[in-house]
This record gives C-alpha cells, structure tokens and sequence, in this order.
C-alpha cells in the first residue's frame, strides 16, 4: 500500500506541475538572447527555384479583421492579378498572441506562415536571433519616409519590410456637433483648454474627451501627442533610447503642467473599451476623441469629421505595420516577393481604399490616396514624423507604460510612482 | 507466465508513462532546470531571489495600508480569502435551498447559476469586464440607483475596485461547480437519517449541523481542493477583465508569468513563477488527496 499510495502522489503531482508549468518551457534553450544556426538562406534566393508554371501558395498572418481585413484584401487582390502563378492565404492572429507562437516556432525551425505582420521590435529580435530573411534586397531605404525602416534594422541588415502606417494625429471631432454648439478648433493651448471648458458646459455631454481602453495603447497615443507637441522628437527619440528618464524634469513637466491638469479637471473621461468609445463619441456623449488615422474607416459619414492636434505640434507618430519573411518558409522567393510587392505598390493600392492609412513608400501621391484621407495626408505631410514610443521599446515595458497610463487616468495624483516604475522597468542598456 | 507480480501495475502503468515523459516529466524538470539559468549561465538561487523580492509579486510598500497594488502572489491570496468561503458557502446554500420539491423552476435556477462554469473562461473575463463597466455594466447603475456615486464607477479602471471585480466575477462564474457538487452530495444522504433526527426532536439547524454538514464533509473536501487550486491558478478571466492593471493592482502569478514568458520573453523568470505556483499547488493537491485516502 505505502508503495502506491507513493506512485499515486508521484503521478499526481508531476500531472499538476504539468498543467501549471507547460505554458513556460522554452524551446529548448536556456536564453531568450540565445540563437539557432542558421540552415536556410537569409537573402534573396536565386529565381530559378520555382518554375514561372508552377503553383505556389502563400500564407499570410496579420492583424486585420473586418473592414481593415477588407482594405488589405483589396492589397492581396492586386498582388494575385500581377502574380497568376501566386495564390495567397491570409489568416487573422493579433500580434499579442504571435508574440508567443512565433519564438516557438521559429526556435523548432518552422513557421505557421510564409509572410507574417508584426511588431517592429519583435521583427528586430527575431531577426537578429537568425530567425527571418534579410530584406536589404528587395527594401531600398532612400525610398522611406526617414527614420521608418529604424526599428527593423539590426546592423545595416533590414527585416522588416514597411507597409503603410497610422499616422496619430490629434483629437477628432464631428464637424456636424462643432457648427451645433458654435464650437471652434483652437489655435493656442489656452483656447485649446477653454475649448475643453466650454464642451464640458454642454448638457448631455459626459466628458469633453473619451479615453480609448483597450490594452492601453488609446491612452500611449494621447501622452505621446503631449510629448512630440511639449519636448518634440528629440526627446520622444531620447525617451525610446534611454536617454532621458521619465522622472526627467522636463518630461516630468510636461505631465505636470499639461496633462495632468487637464485629468484632474475631468477633460478625460475614464478609459472605455476604445470600439464603444467610437460609437458613443460619434453619437455624442463626448465630443473629442484621440485615435489614429484608422478611425476614418469607422464612422458613417468621414467627410463629417475635423481634426484638432493640439496647438504648437513639433512631429507625429507615424506607426507603420511592418511584415517579415522567417527563413523557414518553402517559398523564399516568391515570400520575399509579396513583402516587396507589400512594400511599394502595395501601399498605393492600400492607401486608396478606406484603411484610413498612409504611406510609408514615397512614390506614393496624394492623389493616391481615398477621398476622406487626403486632408489628413496633407497634414501629417506638413509635420515631422516620429517613431511610435512604445512600440519601439517593445516588450515588458510596454505593458507596463500602458498599464500605468491606465492608473494615471484615473489617479492623476500618482504621477510620482507612474514615472518612477516607468523608469524602473525600462530595458536595461536601453 | 510467472511474472514478478509487482511487475504488473507498471506494464499498466508503462503506455501513460511513454507520453508522460516527453510532454509531462521532461518539461517539469525543464522548468525546474530553467529556473536556475539566466543568459544560459547557472545563476544558483539568483532568479528566485530576484523574482520573490520584486514589487511585482510582493509589495509590502503597498499593503496592506495603501490601495493595491500589492502584489501578484498577495493578490492571489487575496482572492482565495474571498473567493474560497464565498463560492463553498453560497454554492452550498443554493444546493440546499433549490434541493427542496416545492421550489418551483429549481432545475432552471441551477442551469442558470451553472452557466457561469460552461462558459469558456474568456467570454466570462468579457462579461465581468462590462458588468462593471460604467454606462454599460449593471453592477455601477444599481450603486448609481442607490446613490453611491463612489462604486457606480468602471470598477475595472480603478485600483481599488479591479481586483475585487475580478474576484466577485469570478465567484458568479464558480459557485456553479460548488452547488453542482452539494446538490449531488445531498442527493446521496438517505431521507431515513433526517427522519430518525426529527423523530429524536432535533430542529433545522441541528439537522444541517449534526446530518447535512458532516456527511457532505467529503464533498466539501473536494470543493474547498480544487477552488484553491482554480484560484491559484486564476489567469483568463484576470487576463481579459483587466489585464492585471490598472498599474498592477490585478496582476495574479499565473499572468505575472505569462508576462515574463510572452512580454519580456524571459523564460527564466516564467520558470520561477511556474515553480512557485507548482509548490503552491502541490499543498492543496496533496492535502486532497491525503483527505480522501
């Protein structure tokens, strides 16, 4: 008896360490810096691999659902009229569960597909692992908006492949509800403020500006605007790097002398799952929004919506989907192909339809671009671009800079601890 | 055919043992392995020290005087010291009062009170987090009705209330497994015992206390087992509701570790909080089965 009742315990405790524990093992490895020899090709394979007659399908992973799947497909489309001998298959995954599929995978030498959408840090990491083919063939960055191919470059070797971008550009209103209560964009801070004042006065109006919840990002975007339009890119560039701490004096300011305020006074309304925010916005529970430029694609009537970026604005984070080719596709040359084709003349078909998106590909005109998304285009042309803040730091971090704008939000009042775990949890040697 | 006969039970034992090695024993011993390295050098004790003194699973600035958060492993204990006597007591309430033939639609009311177990646990994430929801949620509009402005808030948003909606979510979701196992402990006490009570004078409580709680002993063992290994193990609903924030204030072990593993990709520290849960684990799992031996 005594013998079993041991095998028993035995079985059942490595059965419950099991359940706890099988989400953690690594691949293998002892180290997530650690990196697998590299067995397939990393640059532009030779064109004779596949025969022009010959079949081929692609798989395709991006984030896209609904009508930005629609958009995207209208990309996928042109591709398969200009390849005949190429079909593509496109499945949705979000980034966040890539993130931990794709290490994975790529650390067993196999990819879910052949032509995948991601983080740019993420893309840089895999790529430096050894993981992804190198795009500085098929990418030439002269023809890039500056500073868009940065974060997918390890070394001078590019792997990522820069598709078109969200451009943030400020708060949105509806023209309809400004012309309704003699409401008019402002040209300063002070009558940026008086602004918010005088839509809180409105009846029926819940908060001046709804806060997008989701992960967090909605409330990333809002801070960043501050940081681009009170420090400009120097310091959003000097943030991402390391540089400059978040308990700095003059970040520090800029949260305290202008956002801070405006969330003690109730300007902000508490975060709220961001795709409801869109339609109590536009039904007119609040008046302004912050998104990006995406959000012309979710509304009824976009030739009803203004836009105000707050006053003084130096640069605009433009955040770019970036796609990357693992070497561990069966079809490197026509993979490579479509992240080329993503990368160039893709973009000018992407940004004619109503993705709400811009270009990153400079041969791409105003004239390019749907209806709705000229205006805007037009503006983010006229300022300087900037990196996407958390985005480019990636990782830990940036859940934890979502997770503390969340509290922020809420508790003003712990802006101290808010900057102090903020620095406390960046990547050391960042 | 003279086999030794303690040879037999493992020939039993030997086809679950072949697929228990490489997909249970090796990465238990993996994980432990893993625990210790850091960078792919042997780093000894470092990892665990360096995880366990972190704020992110104990923070003693916070608790227990100041709003969370106060820490992944506290928040869990936490939400096994509400969770645990709630879902015990109101599932065994539920079983015993619905017990009764007169209740007219009992067998309604359990399906209703056991949905919360059939559904998948990120779809009852999503349903906590818009029952607390400000303007959506009905949990702030009965505080706005009775006039607690303080509580008809997105409790999802606020330090103070995330991990409390989290929990209380969560024990709507579990107290149907709780009732679902009384109301089958109670079906297997014979009437005869409660009528050889009545007969003896005894009065209700002393039915519940001196029949109905002491045969349904085993039944509670089991309950009170697996709800702290549930709760331990707290992560979708956690995940979905709030996702562990605002600023860590709902943050649990098992998404603290998911963090390290799919947000920092150090899966060394995930390693040490799969060890720690494994530990903790292993007490309720242990007992259980020792209780019921």
């Amino acid at each position: 008896m005594p013998r079993r009742k041991g095998v028993s315990l035995f079985l059942i405790g490595v059965l419950v360490f099991a359940i706890v524990a099988s989400g953690c093992i690594s691949p293998g490895e002892e180290s997530p810096t650690s990196t697998t020899p590299s067995t397939s090709p990393t640059t532009t394979p030779s064109p004779t691999e596949t025969t022009p007659a010959e079949k081929v399908t692609l798989k395709v992973i991006g984030p896209w659902s609904g009508a930005e799947l629609d958009a995207f497909m209208e990309v996928i489309k042109e591709f398969e009229a200009q390849h005949p001998n190429i079909k593509v298959e496109y499945k949705t995954y979000r980034a966040e569960d890539l993130s931990t599929i794709l290490p994975l995978q790529f650390e067993s030498g196999d990819t879910p597909a052949d032509v995948i959408a991601m983080w740019g840090w993420f893309i840089a990491e895999m790529g430096q692992k050894g993981h992804l083919m190198k795009l500085n063939d098929v990418i030439n960055p002269e023809e890039y908006v500056p500073g868009i191919l940065d974060t997918v470059t390890v070394n001078g070797d590019i792997y990522g492949a820069p598709f078109t971008a969200a451009a943030k550009p400020g708060f949105w209103y509806r023209k309809s509800f400004f012309q309704k209560h003699g409401l008019k964009p402002p040209q300063t801070w002070d009558e940026f403020v008086a602004l918010l004042d005088q839509i809180k006065q409105i009846e029926g109006i819940k908060a001046p500006i709804v806060s997008g919840d989701s992960v967090g990002w909605p409330l990333s975007d809002v801070t960043e605007h501050f940081i681009l339009t009170f420090g400009g890119k120097e310091l959003q560039l000097k943030l991402i790097n390391g540089e400059v701490k978040w308990e700095d004096p003059e970040v520090k300011d800029i949260f305290e002398q202008r956002l801070v305020p405006l969330l003690e006074a109730g300007y902000f309304s508490d975060p709220i799952e961001w795709t409801s925010a869109v339609d109590l916005w536009w039904k007119g529970d609040y008046a302004l929004y912050f998104m990006g430029t995406w959000i012309t694609g979710m509304v009824e009537d976009p030739n009803d919506l203004g836009l105000i970026s707050l006053p003084g604005v130096k640069a605009m984070v433009l955040a770019p989907d970036y796609f990357m080719v693992p070497k561990y596709t069966e079809h490197p040359k026509e993979a490579l192909e479509l992240a080329k084709f993503l990368a160039t003349e893709g973009q000018r078909v992407h940004v004619g339809t109503k993705s709400g998106k811009l270009a990153t590909w400079k041969k791409v005109s105003i004239d390019d671009y749907w209806e709705p998304m000229k205006d805007v285009a037009e503006v983010v042309a006229n300022v300087e671009s900037a990196p996407d803040l958390d985005d480019s730091v990636g990782g830990e971090w940036q859940k934890t800079f979502w997770d503390q704008l969340k509290l922020l939000w809420v508790q003003p009042d712990r802006l101290d601890e808010v900057l102090s775990t903020l620095d406390a949890k960046f990547p050391k040697g960042g | 055919m003279n086999r030794p006969k303690n040879l037999t039970p493992l020939l039993f034992l030997l086809p679950a043992l072949i697929l228990m090695v490489p997909f249970v024993i090796y990465p238990v011993f993996k994980t432990i392995y893993l625990s210790f390295f850091l960078d792919g050098k042997f780093v000894g004790l470092e990892n665990y020290r360096e995880v366990l003194l972190s704020p992110d699973i104990v923070n003693l600035d916070r608790f227990p005087t100041k709003s969370p958060p106060w820490g992944a492993l506290i928040h869990n204990i936490v939400w096994i010291a509400i969770h645990l006597p709630s879902t015990v007591f109101l599932g065994l309430g539920m079983a015993i009062l619905l017990r009764r033939e007169e209740v007219k639609g009992s067998s309604i009311i359990k399906s209703i009170v056991f949905l919360g177990m059939v559904i998948p646990m990120i779809v009852g994430g999503l349903i906590i987090r818009f029952l607390f929801e400000e303007g959506a949620g009905v949990v702030p509009a009965v505080f706005k009705a009775l006039g607690i402005e303080r509580l008809a808030i997105t409790w999802t948003a606020y330090p103070e209330t995330a991990l409390l909606s989290a929990i209380l979510g969560s024990i709507w979701i579990w107290t149907g497994f709780s009732m679902l196992m009384y109301s089958a402990g109670l079906a297997s006490i014979p009437k005869e015992y409660y009528e050889a009570a009545l007969i003896d004078g005894a009065n209700r409580f002393q039915l519940f206390r001196n029949v109905t709680w002491p045969l349904l002993k085993p039944i509670t063992i089991v309950v009170v087992a697996m709800t702290l290994l549930w709760d331990l193990k707290i992560f979708d609903i956690v995940y979905v509701a709030t996702g562990g924030g605002p600023g860590g204030a709902s943050m649990v072990l098992a998404l603290q570790m998911w963090d390290y593993f799919a947000r920092a990709l150090n899966y060394n520290y995930a390693a040490v909080v799969a060890v720690l849960l494994t530990v903790l684990t292993f007490i309720p799992a242990l007992w259980l089965l020792r209780r019921r031996e």
